[in-house]
Formats: C-alpha cells, structure tokens, sequence
C-alpha cells in the first residue's frame, strides 16, 4: 500500500487559479440552467401569485392583499364559467376525433405501401407549417360563404380545432409505429387470431400510450388556441378568447385564478407521470 | 370485418387514410382554395366580385411589403434568440442533470400549460414603466431617465423568443439526448479538448434537433400579431397584425387573403432555401 | 368654421346629413330574419351587450338592472363585451347574414361608426314595438331622426359622450389641446389616441380648424399626415380601444384621448385621472340600442320603455358620468346628485353643446379613408 501512496505522490495539485476557473466552469453551465428556468417561471408566478390579490377597483397590476375570495368565487365573472366550461367541451370532442382520425392516418401511412404517400405526408405536414392566422382566416372564408351550412359557433371551432391537431397527432404516433415491434401481432396472427382482431386485441393496447401522449398534445393545443379559435367562433367564447375581450378592459384576478388551475392541474399530472414512470423503472430493476 | 379487410388488402391503406384526409380535405385545402377565390375578388363590404383582380397581390406587397419584412427579421431574431438561450440550456439537461432531468423537461414546457395569453399579459405587469423590472434597469443606468421596456421591438421581439422557447428546447433535447455519451468519450481517448468534443461531435449530431427547434419557431413566429398588438407600437405591427385588421377591422377580405397567400408562399420560400441548405429529409420525416 | 351647437342645430344637421344616408336606410325595409319578431311574448331573460363602463354600478352590481327586475320579473344577462364596433361587427355579422341571432336581444353601437347603419341597411336588425315603448315620447328632439334611422324605427339612444383628453395628474400636467398631445415632448411614447378614426381624426380635424361635419380631401389629408408625425416620432404609443385606462392608470401613459364618462369610472382606482373637451373642440357621439335578428323584440322593447323613465335615464347618467338622451333628466338627476347633476359633462348646457361636434357620415364610410387609417396604425 505505502510503495503504491509513494509512488502516486508526485502529481502536483494544480494552481488555485485553475482549480477556480475548472469549477466555474463546471458549475456555470448550472446555475445558466436554473437562470433560464427562472426566467421562464417569472411569468407563471406572477400569474399565480396575482391571481391571490385582492384589488380595490378592476385593476390588477398592483399587490393590495392576500385573499382566497378569487379562488372560492371564481366563477363570479360573466362569461367565464361559460368559456370554460367550452374550452373543455371543445377541447375534449375535439381531441377524441382528432386522435381517432390521426391514428388511422398514421397506420395507413406507416404500415402499407400505396400511391400518394408521399403526398399524404407532404398534406399532414402542411397545417403544421403554416401559420395559424392563415388557418383561422381560410377557414372563416369557407364558413361565411357557406353561411347556408355552418353556423360560426361550437361546431365550427370543433371543425378548426380538429383540423389543426390532427397532424400533430398523426407526426407522434407514426414515431411511435415506427418502433412498433411487429412480432407481437405476427405472434397473434400464427395463433389463429384474423387481424380485426389483431389489431383490436394486440396492436391496439400496444399503441394505447402513444395514442395517449398524442390526446394529451391535442388536448393542450386545443385549450390554449387562441388565433383559430378567435376567427371562426362567432360570438362564442373559449377561454382563450374570453382572456383576449375582457383584456381590453381591465383582466379580474378569476382569469388568473382559472389559468393557474389549469397550470396546476397539467403540472400534478405531469408529474404524476414521471413519477409513475420512475416507480415502474424501479420495480423492472427490482424484479430482476 | 376481418375478412373483408383480408379479401379488399389494397383497399386498407385507402380506408385508413380518407376520413382524416377527407377532413384535412374539406377544412384545410378547400378553405385555402376559398381564400384563393377572395383573393381574387374586388369591391367593398358586403358586396365583392370576382374579377382576377391579380391587383390585389402587387398592391398588398407594396402596401405592407414593411410588415413583412419585419415578421421575418423579428422572426428570425426571435428565432436565434431561442436557439442561444435554450441549447446551454438543453445540452446541461441531456449530459448533466442525471435524475433531475424530467423535472427540468417539465419547467421548459410548463409555461405552456398557462394560456397564451395570460402569459404575454402577465409581461405586461412585469415590464410595466412603473414596476420593479424598468425601475432596476433605470437605477443603474441601463434604461434612461424616460426609458421603457414596453411599446418596444425589444419587448416583441422577445415576447416572441419567450412564448416559442419550447418549440426550441424540445426538438433540441430530443436529439441531444439521443447522441451515445460514449462517442464523446471516444474523442476526449482521441485528445480532443472539451471545446473540440463540442464542436466535432456534439454539434454536428444536434443538428437534426437545430433545424427541427428552427422550424418549429420560425414559422408561427413569423405569423404571429399577438405579442405585437399587445407589447408594441404602430412601428411594431407585423403581417399578422395587417391580416388581422383586415379581416376583422376594415372588412376588406380581398386584400386580406391575398396577404395570407403571400405570408404563405414567404414561408414556404423560405423552407426550401432551408432546406435546400439542410437536406430535405429531416423535414418531413 | 364651427358655427354654435344649439340642441336646434343638432336636429338641422341630423336631417341634412339624413338626406346622405336616407336613401340605403330605405333599403331596410326588408329586415325580417326568423323568430323572436315583432310580435312576440316578452320573455323572462333578456340578453344585452354593451360596452364597458356604461351601466350605473354599486360594487359589482347594476342598480337599474336589479331595479329592472324587480319591476318586471325579467332577468338581464348583462354582457360588457363590445370593445370596439368593428371587432364586435367582425363578431356578428357572420350569424346575421345568414339571418340568425346572436344570443342577444340589444346591442349598442355608436353612431360615429359606420356600423348603425351598416346593420340597418343590411336588414340585420328589428323594427322597435313602439307601442310598448310609450316613454318615446320623452327622446330629446335633437335625437328624434339620425342619419342612419330618419324615423326611429329600429333605435334608440342609450347614451351620448364626448371625446376629449384624459391626463394622469402624477404623470404630467394639463394637457388641454390636441396639439399638445401629439407634439409636446415631454410626452413623447406616453400617449395614446383612438383606433376608431372618426374620435381620434374628428378631433385632429378640429384642432387644424377644419370642420369634423362636412369633411374634404384637404382636411382628411392635413389630419392623417399629423397622425402619422406623431407615429413616426414616437409620440404616440399605441391605438387603443377601451384599453387605455388601465396604463394610463397605473402611469404608463401620460394622457390619452378618451371617453367623458370613461375616466370618472375609473375614479375608484385611480383619483388622479382628470379629463377635459381639448381647446379647439370636442366630438360628441351617441350609442344607440338596436334589436338583433333572433333577439326577442318584445322583450327589448320593455326595456328601452324602462330605461326612458327620467327617473331611471338619471340614475344610469350620473352612474356612468355619460350624457343622456331623455327629457327631464336633469330635474331627476339634482335629487340623486346635485353635483353630477351640475356638471356640463354629463348635463351639458348650450355652452358645452357649442364645444363639441359631430362627425361627418361621408368620412366614416370612406373606403379609402378608412385604409389609409388602418396604415397609419401599421395595419
């Protein structure tokens, strides 16, 4: 032991200076980290911390006092429980057929050779590549001059909102088919299973969390349109939209409160998903 | 069902496809088509004809050929602003975080779950002439005595760069968390220096992540008129904000279309210098 | 030249400036559109859409509204969400050409826009049930026949209000000319003025001397080119809607154009907001109730009828600080308010009246006009 000590010994430390700059450097890129993180997290709390204000008059820019009130009342505004209450409808009709048509879509476009498929791809990928003003102006220019047809109203904002999330639905879940292990299905199909029920009984819930994670995009993307939505809902008003008319006056400290509700409850189940995930990767590990 | 799919097997493709792509039809390309139409149409509200009026297209350019130069450069600005900010950012989070990696994944994509709006509003409060962020940068001398932060192309622009960050940092992440730590350490075996690894390696295999994060900006950054209309002056507006008007404001639907058109094809151009420069694969993927 | 505004004067321009757009209100006859018409039950709900700051308030509620109530058991979804009359039109008209409603039974809209008689042209609102509306009679005469709707057929007046120059007294002192406003330095980047160009270029068009009523070439010209002076160097910050209380609240801004009734609203938030009719003159305009298609015109009828009670008109003037259109209000208003009831803001006198001017219907409707405005704003 001591001969190996001795010989290890002559390796000089180095000089304060670079022992200094090599921990700078290794730390800065941290703390640039958590600068950046708080940087995107000013507004969210600022957001949160107003929506617990107590303002004198309507404006809500200056911290007068600390009151739950907003939170318990938080449908005291007009029209916000309303806007609410179709974000969600929307927001949830909406992203169950998108998914349903998405999937289809990435199945089709993945799993079989046919003419047109490049071209279908290239048709996914244009609403995603243009801009949302575009989209939302287009598709009021159909519907006022079909004003025979459609009404501007729910079922015109469900045909927008079905429109824009559909390729982002169908770009994730050709992600995941294309890691999709065929074997399973190839398996199903050996064991006298016809492939309706293959893919009802195997791919299906194979494909259910790609699916899933696809939903919750759509869903997201459904909640927090404004420009779409705002061309082609008439009078109707999602929450987005709601935020945008009463800004012009003065924002009531319950719109923060619904915005960090939302915040808060997207957050709870981020986390509980990451949670979930650890807990499984630990009970694989432990397994074996 | 089951049979039937097995006997008609060129027919699956087909079925699978047209109920989205009947959708994607009926709500995206006809529209587009309609806006074509207007754009072509003259006269004022409520009465337009069509009547080729290919006018339209020369006298919105010349018109507002302004706003969309500065879509573009504010795009852009915004564009690279992100790609600075986020990629310290990310590059920490793929090969430094270890188990507080999920965690920082969420915080970038947290600002997300507030609306749009609330979040630009919420810098409304924080940039305010009279709030503590102005008030910092005048006490040490940054801002003069009369300066503001709001009603600028700084507060747009970054307006911009804070509300598109994610579409940034996510691409970005996903390709440097896919790059094999061991190839780094290959090049530190080869005697290459951090900065070397960097540059070599890393860089290089990030860059289906640089381009993919760029994409995903720069477009609906280039049509956006929220963070202008709310964070900017006249001198501010940008294309998105002049469709706007003139869809909703002046009543004025041809012009309006044919600048949605133009904003269109200023992208699209765009994309294929881009991709022309890239590779066109990584695109549509 | 800007003659004296008597309440006669009033009533002799409205009919001159009737001969201009007479002709399309004519057109209106066809009105029409499905269900909820003329001859109706009154309903239990009455739906009704009207700016913000317009409706008498008592902690966060309307003391006529409740009132309205009580007296006739109908309830009132009061909806604060016209903003400007063109976001609200852009928001509507795609129902009413089809000849739906709109969920609502009265919107407001004002005069010095193009959009009164855009909607009556269009057939896109109801004929009134006067018959249910005997407190008619007690329209001021020098509203009885505006320049969209010569008979009163499909409007009322809810309230008048003038445009003039609000300023933040912590910020800055006085301003009390437009000229002031666009060029004075010290106020550079802490201004704003109206998008709606009959308010901001009515105004300009005064301070240049030239009349807001009967509007040339020359004089749009010389208006806009100050405008765009004030853009280009900064002056002005943003063109806003209701939206320049709240920074001009808070200090971001220095002065504004703005409403009369506006800042006395915002008075609870912020005292040292004070407003005033600019030297060279003001521009007074008048928002008016209209029946959409579908809305239940029974219904609304009712309501006008209670609103037209002086009693009830008093309440809403010196609640709102805004001018009202109905006859002996004034004599009401002293026994609420003697001091509101004083003031020649919201009970103008013949003198005020001389101060503030009308705007001038050809401007408004000027295609041209109205995209080189739009330009001038960067859009």
């Amino acid at each position: 032991m001591t001969a190996v000590a001795q010989t290890m010994q002559p390796r000089s430390r180095p000089g304060v200076g670079v022992r200094v700059w090599s921990f700078a450097r290794r730390h800065a890129l941290t703390v640039y980290a958590l600068l950046v993180v708080g940087y995107l997290m000013l507004p969210i709390a600022v957001v949160i911390l107003f929506s617990f204000n107590d303002p004198k008059g309507r404006f809500n820019y200056i911290w007068e006092g600390f009151t739950f009130d907003n939170w318990i009342e938080w449908d005291s505004v007009l029209g916000l429980r309303d806007a609410v209450v179709l974000s969600l409808e929307i927001g949830l009709l909406a992203t169950l057929i998108a998914t349903a048509l998405g999937t289809l879509m990435a199945l089709g476009i993945v799993r079989h050779q046919f003419r047109g498929r490049g071209a279908t791809n290239i048709l996914v990928f244009l609403p995603m590549s243009t801009p949302e003003i575009v989209l939302g102006a287009s598709l009021l220019t159909l519907f006022l001059n079909m004003t025979s047809v459609f009404a501007l109203g729910f079922w015109t904002i469900f045909i927008a909102h079905v429109m824009f999330i559909v390729s982002f639905i169908v770009v994730t879940v050709k992600a995941r088919l294309i890691g999709f292990d065929r074997h399973l299905e190839e398996a199903a199909m050996d064991l006298g299973a016809n492939e309706w029920t293959t893919f009802r009984k195997v791919t299906l819930p194979l494909l259910a969390p790609g699916m899933v994670a696809a939903a919750l995009l759509g869903f997201a993307l459904s909640i927090d349109d404004f420009v779409i939505t705002y061309f082609n809902s008439g009078g109707d008003q999602t929450f987005p939209v709601f935020v945008w008319g009463i800004a012009r006056v003065a924002v009531p400290p319950q719109v923060n409160v619904v915005a960090s509700a939302i915040f808060l409850i997207a957050i709870a189940l981020a986390l509980a998903n990451v949670f979930s995930q650890y807990r499984s990767a630990k009970r694989t590990q432990g397994a074996t | 069902m089951g049979s039937f799919l097995h006997r008609h097997k060129g027919l699956t493709p087909y079925l699978l496809l047209s109920p989205g792509i009947l959708w994607l039809g009926i709500f995206f390309v006809i529209p587009l088509g309609f806006l074509g139409y207007q754009s072509l149409q003259s006269g004022i509200f409520p009465t337009f004809e069509f009547t080729w009026e290919f006018a339209n297209f020369t006298n919105a350019i010349s018109d507002y050929h302004e706003q969309l130069l500065r879509s573009f450069v504010y795009a852009g600005i915004a564009t690279a602003a992100c790609l600075v900010l986020a990629y310290p950012l990310v590059y920490w989070i793929a090969f430094r975080a270890g188990p507080w990696r999920n965690l920082f994944l969420l915080a970038i994509v947290a600002p997300f779950f507030v609306t749009y709006l609330v979040r630009t509003l919420a810098w409304l409060n924080i940039l305010a002439d009279e709030g503590p962020a102005v008030g910092l940068l005048r006490n040490i001398h940054i801002l003069g005595e009369d300066g503001r932060l709001l009603a600028t192309t700084f507060a747009v622009v970054s307006g911009i760069t804070y509300n598109f960050f994610p579409f940034m940092a996510l691409p970005l992440y996903v390709s440097l968390e896919q790059i094999d730590p061991r190839l780094l350490e290959a090049a530190k075996d080869l005697y290459a220096s951090s900065t070397q690894a960097f540059l070599r390696v890393t860089l290089p295999l990030s860059a289906p992540g640089i381009v993919a994060g760029t994409l995903l900006t720069f477009i609906p950054a280039a049509g956006d008129f929220i963070n202008a209309q709310l964070l900017g002056t006249p001198k501010q507006q940008m294309i998105g904000n002049v469709i706007q008007a003139k869809f909703l404001t002046s009543l004025d639907y041809p012009t309006a279309a044919s600048l949605s058109f133009i904003l269109m094809a200023a992208i699209l151009g765009a994309l294929l210098v881009y991709a022309r420069a890239v590779g066109s694969e990584r695109l549509t993927g | 030249m800007n003659p004296r505004m008597t309440r006669d004067e009033l009533l002799r321009r409205g009919a001159a400036a009737g001969v201009l757009l007479g002709f399309p209100s004519l057109l209106a006859a066809c009105g029409g559109g499905n269900g909820g018409g003329g001859g109706g039950e009154v309903l239990d709900v009455l739906n009704f859409s009207n700016w913000p700051f317009y409706m008498d308030v008592q902690g966060k509620k309307h003391p006529t509204l409740d009132q309205f109530t009580a007296e006739t058991g109908i309830k009132v979804n009061y909806f604060e969400d016209v903003n400007s009359n063109d976001e609200y039109f852009a928001k509507v008209q795609g129902r009413l050409s089809q000849g739906d409603g709109i969920g609502r039974d009265i919107l407001v809209a004002t005069d010095n826009s193009r959009f009164p008689a855009l909607y009556v042209e269009q057939g896109w609102v109801q004929e009134l049930d006067k018959e249910r509306i005997p407190n008619f009679s007690n329209l001021i005469d020098a509203q009885a026949s505006p320049p969209f709707d010569p008979e009163r057929k499909y409007s009322l007046p809810w309230l008048s209000g003038m445009d003039g120059i609000a300023w933040n007294e912590d910020v800055t002192g006085p301003v009390t000319s437009v000229t002031q406003l666009l060029e004075d330095t010290e106020l550079k980047g802490k201004i704003t003025v109206f998008s709606e160009m009959s308010d901001t270029l009515g105004l300009v068009l005064l301070d240049n001397g030239d009349d807001p009523a009967a509007v040339t070439d020359e004089a749009f010209d010389r208006a806009l080119q100050r405008i765009q002076d004030a853009v280009d160097s900064g002056q002005i910050r943003r063109f806003t809607g209701n939206d320049y209380v709240q920074p001009l609240s808070n200090g971001d801004l220095a002065a504004s154009i703005a409403w009369s009734g506006d800042i006395a609203s915002a008075l609870a938030d912020s005292p040292k907001l004070k407003w005033a009719i600019p030297e060279k003159g003001g521009i007074i305009w008048t928002d008016n109730m209209l029946i959409p298609l579908g809305g239940s015109v029974p219904t609304a009828s009712e309501y006008m009828n209670f609103v037209y009670d002086p009693k009830i008109a008093a309440q809403i003037a010196v609640g709102t600080s805004y001018i009202s259109a109905v006859k002996g209000v004034k004599e009401e208003a002293v026994k609420i308010d003697p001091d509101s009831a004083s003031n020649p803001l919201i009970f103008p006198d013949d003198e005020t009246l001389s101060q503030v001017h009308f705007n001038d219907p050809a401007m408004i409707n000027n295609e041209d006009y109205i995209t080189r405005w739009q330009q001038v704003q960067g859009q």
